[in-house]
């Protein structure tokens, strides 16, 4: 069943990346071989330097691909396998694929400016603005949503956080190897697999454990310092190790996957609304978004793809190769992550003492999920027994563990201390206005280790609650926002740019604005008073944030109907 | 036809090599632009009205500068426009 | 080679005591170069000639050249701009003429057109064995005095940062370079570099300046007259000085006659505090040489030589 639904999901991915893809690359974007791209015409050497098709869907691929399209859908089971794996095939092919796409193209077409300032062209200023706001909060949520997957992950296995410092040591050391000492880059980069294998090694022999709280406390102070150190001490060689450390854990997942024939002991569909967030039943539509994120749709790509990718397109064509090809590639990931929990994971909570039966599975799932294997640890042990069961057994189970548990603790590091980086500047812009009002408190909001200690403290403090069935969904919430306005802009840039009235970019982007608003009111009407009673501090500042995004998310369509549907020019601003 | 294999194989190691050193070098690119940036306001920043060195080395090394002016003026327009250049530079997902 | 810097208060007799002392420097045996940074001019009035950018032979032992700080900063401007436009030709042409106006009377360039004056003629008058500079008013002398020193500390902060950019562009090459054959090749050798090549050039030239200035074989003399208002001058002049790590020689007490000659005690006790070890000399205004002459008769020559 594994190999069937892996080699099904790779099928349909390339078969309508063929039909459909091309489809809106004729049609929507209209793609020229003649017209330059910003790489070709403002070419300087530095920034806007073409890139060859596959080295940039490398690149791109390893900046879209994080740990959230392993978390999502972990927690999606619970309404059994199928409509969370229709989630990641359709959502990504008509939603989500498009939606990286038409970013991408759109900011190409913008001399490579970024979907925002597309945005503030096509709608209002104030939309271009919005995007601070919600970025920010989405930079709050995320640290707390992934604070709180890698507490749970380092608590569950703490082998992992071992693993984790042998490897921050391991890029250390690459840093000074590379860039320091400049060594021949291959001699380099095998030094540096080699120390990684160490760590994972290493890691599994020697556990940390420590409580979830100390964990909270010693990644606050982790954000706190890995954001203020310079580049290629850390950043860069701990990047590029995590580059590799990608490709082997889908390398491995993908042939384990194949190779595994094994059948699914999860039930595919348990019923609509299941019991995930909050301890409550949640529907299907429209809370799937919130919950399978990046395997299937995300803001985060929007901007990442219109603020570097685009500037190092080599010609039009690529971009569907890159943009919507690198996310479908995203979605296979995701397809691996359920097709391990859907074989694996009944077994294995079994096996931890829960009950879970399949026919309660939609009841039970979440809270047995939480209870033995928490959040990110339901995937590394259903990817170890995955390729445990196949010819790949050879590796140690507890080193394949290890590995599927960096990989993720490495990506969701990451994210951790690049939030804090982006919320820095964030804060600063969103706070502009009040420069003229009061310079003395600007100044003192601004400055650099008070902008830092912001959000790492409050991101830290909602994750400290551990009430991960609620921050999960609430950073999908301001992720799938940003996607939903990205979306939106795209179907304007389709409308006044290219002169395209098309149903496959309008009905996704309003079928998607929908969605995402009912999900938020839902969430704020029906879970958050139940949080807000069992733990009010999470709970209100959840409430207040989805609220202030809500009321952004009123004036957003609110401009965008004023300006953004129709052929009508802006007000001059 | 193992030839042909052969060579597709060479083909897509050499791509993941390439690739690969491309992800080695990506934030240090940026952080590269971002010091050639400021090394050109220091030096003949008074144009644009910063304070400025003392107006002989503004004016000896402006005729060398033209490399660095250009970075000057794309990342005076870019500045408004960060956010998303930055998520993606810094690896946000 | 030696110098001699005559710097003070307008007025207090700059240019009469510089070319006094360097006539008797010359009837001693040695050969001297003096030269007026004064945009007063007055060099060509007390020796009764018309003096211009080129040396004078007065004597066989005594030269005299008068800057004209003005033209100095034209011609220096003038190069710099048409390196500039030849840099820049693909580029609409800068209106070259209007720019040139405005830029004149930019703060920085008299300054600099003074320095390279002063640098052309310590590099070039070595066959001399004393050059005496008659200066500008204190604040542009200061300002002249201290920009071997400013444009030194901009110039290895400048290097510095010059460093860090090569070595990273370094780095990238080492990963990236050899495989991008459509890249931009970004240079990243010093030696290579123009624009580090031209700051070392310019580190070079400004620390010849400023070691010469500092060392042992340049003299400041400081002009004062017997008024507290050119003692206070004379004390912001020499701690100004101080702070350039240029430490005056001698304080030439000018214009003292038996009417101020109790202001004069006092001021030379105010001005000679433990620190200085200034040579001192006054010169009475019954030392000025009689007729239509500027000069002095008193041995001023002593304390330089």
């Amino acid at each position: 069943m594994t190999t069937i639904i892996v080699v099904a999901g790779m099928a349909l991915y390339v078969l309508l990346y063929m039909l459909y893809g091309k489809k809106l690359e004729r049609d929507v974007v209209k793609v020229s071989d003649t017209c330059q791209t910003p790489a070709e015409c403002m070419f300087d050497g530095v920034d806007y330097v073409s890139a060859r098709r596959s080295v940039l869907f490398g690149h791109h691929f390893a900046s879209i691909a994080g740990a959230a399209p392993i978390i999502g859908p972990v927690l999606a089971m619970a309404w059994g396998w199928l409509p969370a794996l229709l989630w990641v095939w359709f959502g990504n092919i008509f939603i989500g694929a498009v939606h990286d796409y038409l970013a991408l193209m759109a900011s190409v077409r913008y001399d490579g400016r970024s979907i925002q300032f597309v945005a503030s062209d096509l709608i209002t200023k104030r939309t271009g603005q919005l995007f601070y706001y919600i970025v920010f909060f989405l930079l709050i949520l995320v640290i707390a949503a992934f604070g709180a997957v890698l507490g749970g992950l380092f608590v569950d296995n703490p082998n992992i956080p071992s693993a984790y410092i042998l490897k921050i040591i391991a890029a250390l050391i690459l840093g000074v190897l590379m860039y320091r000492m400049r060594i021949n880059f291959l001699a380099a980069t095998i030094a540096g697999i080699i120390m990684l294998i160490l760590a994972l090694w290493g890691g599994s022999l020697i556990p940390i454990s420590l409580s979830y709280s100390s964990w909270m406390i010693i990644m606050f102070f982790y954000i706190i310092i890995a954001s203020a150190i310079p580049v290629d001490v850390l950043l860069q060689p701990r990047d590029y190790l995590n580059s590799w450390l990608l490709y082997f854990g889908i390398l491995i997942g993908g042939v384990a996957a194949v190779f595994s024939f094994h059948g699914f002991s999860a039930p595919a569909f348990t019923s609509f609304s299941p019991v995930i967030s909050g301890g409550k039943a949640t529907p299907f539509w429209p809370a799937i978004p919130l919950i399978i994120a990046c395997g299937s749709l995300s803001g985060f790509h929007s901007l990442v793809g219109s603020g570097t990718t685009s500037k190092q397109l080599r010609t039009e064509r690529d971009g569907l190769f890159i943009g919507y090809g690198g996310m479908l590639t995203e979605g296979f990931l995701s397809t691996l992550v359920i097709v391990a929990v859907a074989g694996f994971g009944l077994s294995l909570i079994q096996e931890a003492g829960q009950t879970i039966s399949v026919s309660s599975w939609g009841q039970q799932y979440t809270a047995a999920m939480m209870g033995s294997y928490p959040k990110a640890s339901m995937f590394t042990n259903s990817y170890a027994q995955m390729v445990n069961t196949t010819w790949l057994h050879f590796i140690p189970l507890g080193i394949v563990k290890v590995i599927a548990g960096l990989w993720v603790a490495s990506f969701a590091m990451t994210t951790l201390d690049t939030s804090n980086r982006l919320a820095r500047y964030t804060l600063g812009e969103l706070l502009l206005p009040l420069k003229k009002s009061n310079e003395s408190l600007f100044r003192f909001l601004t400055n650099r280790w008070v902008a830092s200690l912001i959000p790492a403290a409050i991101g830290i403090w909602l994750a400290w609650s551990g009430n991960f069935t609620i921050l999960w969904p609430s950073f999908g919430s301001a992720n799938q926002l940003i996607a939903s306005m990205a979306l939106m802009t795209g179907a304007t840039w389709a409308l006044k740019r290219q002169n395209v009235k098309s149903a496959k970019i309008l009905f996704p982007a309003y079928f998607l604005w929908v969605t995402i608003t009912a999900a938020i009111i839902w969430f704020c009407a029906v879970i958050l008073p139940g949080t807000i009673k069992s733990d009010p501090a999470t709970g209100i500042t959840v409430l207040c944030i989805e609220l202030i995004m809500l009321g952004m998310n009123i004036v957003f369509i609110i401009d965008f109907i004023k300006y953004g549907s129709r052929m009508e020019p802006q007000p001059a601003s | 036809m193992l030839r042909e294999l052969k060579r597709k194989l060479e083909q897509y190691i050499h791509t993941i090599e390439r690739s690969q050193r491309e992800t080695a070098v990506d934030l240090t690119r940026y952080e590269l632009r971002e010091l050639e940036n400021i090394f050109v306001l220091l030096t003949i920043g008074s144009f644009i009205g910063l304070p400025a060195p003392p107006c002989a080395v503004s004016m000896e090394l402006l005729p060398y500068l033209g490399h660095e002016l250009e970075i000057l003026n794309k990342r005076a327009s870019e500045s408004s426009d960060a956010l998303a250049e930055l998520m993606g530079s810094l690896d946000i997902d | 080679m030696k110098s001699i810097f005559f710097t003070g208060k307008g007025g207090t007799g700059k240019s009469t005591l510089s070319a006094s002392a360097a006539l008797q420097i010359s009837e001693r045996g040695k050969k001297v170069l003096l030269v007026s940074f004064d945009p007063a001019h007055n060099l060509g009035d007390i020796f009764h000639l018309e003096l211009g950018h080129k040396k004078y032979s007065y004597t066989s032992n005594l030269y005299l050249q008068e800057t004209d700080l003005e033209e100095a900063a034209r011609e220096y401007l003038h190069s710099h701009l048409a390196l500039l436009n030849e840099a820049y030709s693909y580029m609409k042409a800068f209106n070259l003429e209007k720019y040139f106006q405005v830029f004149q009377y930019s703060p920085g360039v008299e300054e600099y057109a003074a320095l390279i004056c002063l640098e052309k003629i310590l590099n070039r008058e070595n066959a001399f064995d004393f050059i005496v500079f008659d200066t500008p008013p204190t604040g542009l002398t200061l300002r002249i005095l201290a920009l071997p020193a400013i444009t030194c500390a901009w110039l290895q902060h400048l290097i510095g940062l010059r460093r860090d950019i090569l070595k990273k562009r370094y780095t990238i090459h080492n990963i990236t370079g050899k495989y991008d054959p459509e890249g931009v090749e970004l240079v990243y050798r010093e030696d290579q570099d123009r624009v580090m090549q031209k700051i070392l050039e310019m580190q070079q030239r400004y620390e010849r300046v400023k070691r010469w200035l500092e060392g042992g074989d340049n003299m400041i003399a400081v002009v004062l007259n017997p008024d507290f208002l050119s003692l206070r001058e004379s004390r912001r002049l020499m701690d100004g000085l101080q702070d350039l790590a240029l430490k005056p020689a001698a304080a030439l007490h000018n214009k003292v006659d038996p009417a101020n000659l109790q202001a004069a005690d006092e001021i030379e006790q105010a001005l000679l505090g433990p620190d200085f070890a200034l040579k001192l000399q006054r010169v009475y205004s019954t030392d000025l040489q009689a007729g239509q002459s500027c000069l002095v008769r008193r041995d001023l020559s002593q304390i330089f030589l």
